[in-house]
């Protein structure tokens, strides 16, 4: 821990382009929790009505409220991006770890697996699953962004690993009979974990947008809670009701952007240790 | 020691021309084997996805309330009534011959024939975004490095930046709505009599994120070069900074910028699901979402594995380029 203030200086703005994703998540699961709107209760006679005192974002299509529809959207859409890129770490990090370090024919097909998963258009992999199931569930997009998930931590993961593997507290840890096991759990993933959870943030803001899209196109949840069936209503009510496009475009720049600005600071962070 | 030098001199020229282009073929056939590998795994997983997933798909098709003699016979035209091995050498055999049955929908038309009537308007739309997002982000990568902004070069980057980061699906309806339906100086470019003002259009939004990669990739690789010596001899010559900067600079940099213009490519023809159902024009991807929500199988196949071949095969060329351009790309 250095006690330079310019380092300081630099992880304190590390940590405050963190802050609005954490807010963000905040406030949308403190309304979503506590608040009594629901975004599924329908009031026929407000059906696309603009901003009130009541309803501070309108209401949408059916007369859904759109405050109550825009934080609900939010906290599934934050919750499945961060089980993913979870997922994703937690899959990828020991996978490519262990490539880096065993090498061989073993760290080919981990590569191999990982060019053929990130060369897979995930779009329409998403299409050629959710067409075989009847109604498609937030269980099923989720587990389509888990099958490429987890190729960007292993490349990372391996690409670092590959350099920990020639460092001295490596061969260190060999010379004294440690298995290939053990030095991978104990030794070369803490030390990895900085730049792999660079890729956190990168994988999240990668899921919201890609639920968005699916949503948009009619592939996302049946119950409709999502910021893509926000954005397909406002597009369709363009004219008649051009608030409903505007709420559902500002919340994706709200959560994606925050998502990235917190991928950026952990990015510095890493820098700075 | 000198005769050895001797014979190798003399004979470097054309025995390194053919170790060169051995090594371009190598990779490039390596990397097609890779790509061929990720369509037949596309392709089979739609083809299981279709057929072993539960659900049947002659159900799937007509309706929960159609007659059992209804679906066998469906079942019997598309082959279900077959066993797995049988129907997936079939469903490869058909892949390869471009052949895998009637539309559903519309019987009488092949599946790749109603493809290829949709592939048009998402060529013209992907190829033209592209093509404009490829100039502008070009121009603002050399603005970005060049002294012609001065100070301001700063605040372009920052622009890039911004635009980079903003989602397309957010950001595009809103400009067809201010532009096309409040200001109304441009045409609803789902409107089809809007004709080739609505493709520029839609080819002009989707061209700005486009730009703002190739842009920030451009300005990244340009900055790498900096001072590179050829740069500092070209301005010690005398040469403008235009002279500098475009004649000599970027040349160097086009591997990384070619190979992000073709991901983005790639990006936007796997991707077409989205961008017409954004505006509302036919296409690849409008013929898939309708191919999905009547399930009708053999179109929806045709059109993912089309899809999937589009976006394959542009990231192989991308590929392709970088080797042929930088030598750094070869191995591997």
């Amino acid at each position: 821990m250095s006690v330079d203030p310019r380092a300081r200086r630099r992880r304190n703005r590390a940590i405050s382009s963190m802050l609005p994703a954490a807010a963000l998540a905040l406030v949308t699961t403190l309304i979503a929790a506590l608040s009594e709107r629901s975004p599924s209760r329908l009031t026929l006679d407000l059906a696309w009505a603009p901003p009130s005192a009541s309803r501070p974002f309108g209401s949408g299509d059916a007369g859904v409220d759109l405050f109550a529809l825009v934080s609900h959207a939010t906290v599934r859409a934050l919750a499945l991006a961060a089980v993913v890129s979870l997922v994703g770490f937690l899959v990828g990090t020991p996978l490519g770890a262990a490539a880096g370090i065993f090498r061989g024919r073993f760290e080919r097909w981990t590569l191999r697996a990982c060019d053929l998963v990130q060369s897979f258009p995930t779009f329409l992999l998403a299409l050629a699953v959710l067409s075989a199931v009847k109604t498609p569930s937030r269980l099923h997009i989720g587990l389509v962004f888990c099958v490429t998930a987890w190729a960007p931590f292993a490349r990372v993961a391996a690409a670092q690993a590959r350099v920990l593997s020639e460092s001295q507290f490596v061969e260190a840890a060999r010379a004294l009979g440690l298995g290939g096991v053990a030095i991978v759990l104990v030794h070369v993933i803490p030390n990895l974990l900085g730049p792999v959870s660079v890729q956190i943030g990168t994988s999240a803001a990668g899921v919201v947008l890609g639920e968005t899209a699916l949503g948009f196109v009619g592939l996302g949840p049946p119950d409709g809670v999502s910021l893509g069936s926000l954005i397909e209503q406002g597009t369709l009510a363009m004219l008649r009701a051009p608030h409903v496009l505007t709420v559902g475009a500002v919340a994706v720049i709200l959560v994606s952007g925050t998502l990235q600005l917190a991928s950026e600071g952990v990015r510095r962070w890493v820098h700075v240790e | 020691m000198s005769g050895r030098g001797a014979a190798a001199g003399s004979r470097s020229r054309p025995t390194d021309a053919i170790v060169a282009l051995v090594r371009l073929g190598a990779t490039v056939l390596g990397r097609t084997g890779g790509a061929v590998l990720t369509l037949v795994a596309l392709a089979s997983l739609v083809f299981l996805a279709l057929r072993v997933l539960p659900g049947d798909p002659a159900a799937l098709v007509l309706g929960e309330q159609a007659s059992e003699a209804d679906r066998a016979l469906l079942r019997g035209k598309l082959g279900l009534d077959r066993s797995l091995g049988a129907q997936y050498l079939s469903f490869l055999l058909g892949l390869a011959r471009l052949d895998l049955g009637d539309s559903l929908a519309r019987p009488g038309t092949s599946a790749f024939a109603e493809v290829g009537r949709a592939l048009g308007p998402t060529a013209a739309l992907a190829g033209l975004a592209v093509a404009l997002g490829a100039l502008l982000g070009i121009v603002a990568a050399v603005a970005c490095v060049g002294p012609w902004l001065g100070a301001r070069r700063e605040w372009l980057h920052r622009a890039v930046l911004v635009v980079a980061a903003t989602p397309l699906l957010s950001f595009a309806p809103l400009a067809t709505y201010v532009l096309a339906v409040r200001l109304r100086v441009v045409p609803l470019p789902g409107d089809p009599e809007s004709g080739a003002g609505g493709l520029c259009f839609a080819a002009g939004l989707l061209s700005l994120p486009l730009a703002a990669q190739v842009a920030r990739i451009g300005r990244a690789a340009l900055l790498d070069l900096g001072h590179a010596k050829f740069l500092d001899v070209a301005a010690a010559k005398g040469g403008s900074p235009w002279r500098v900067w475009v004649v000599h600079a970027l040349p160097a940099a086009s591997a990384p910028i070619s190979v992000v213009i073709a991901a983005q490519l790639g990006a936007l023809l796997g991707g077409a699901v989205v961008l017409e159902r954004l505006f509302e024009r036919p296409g690849l991807g409008t013929l898939m979402l309708s191919a999905y929500a009547s399930r009708d199988i053999p179109v929806l196949e045709a059109s993912v594995v089309a899809a999937g071949l589009l976006f394959v095969a542009v990231q192989a060329l991308a590929i392709f380029i970088h080797a042929a351009i930088d030598p750094r790309g070869r191995e591997g």
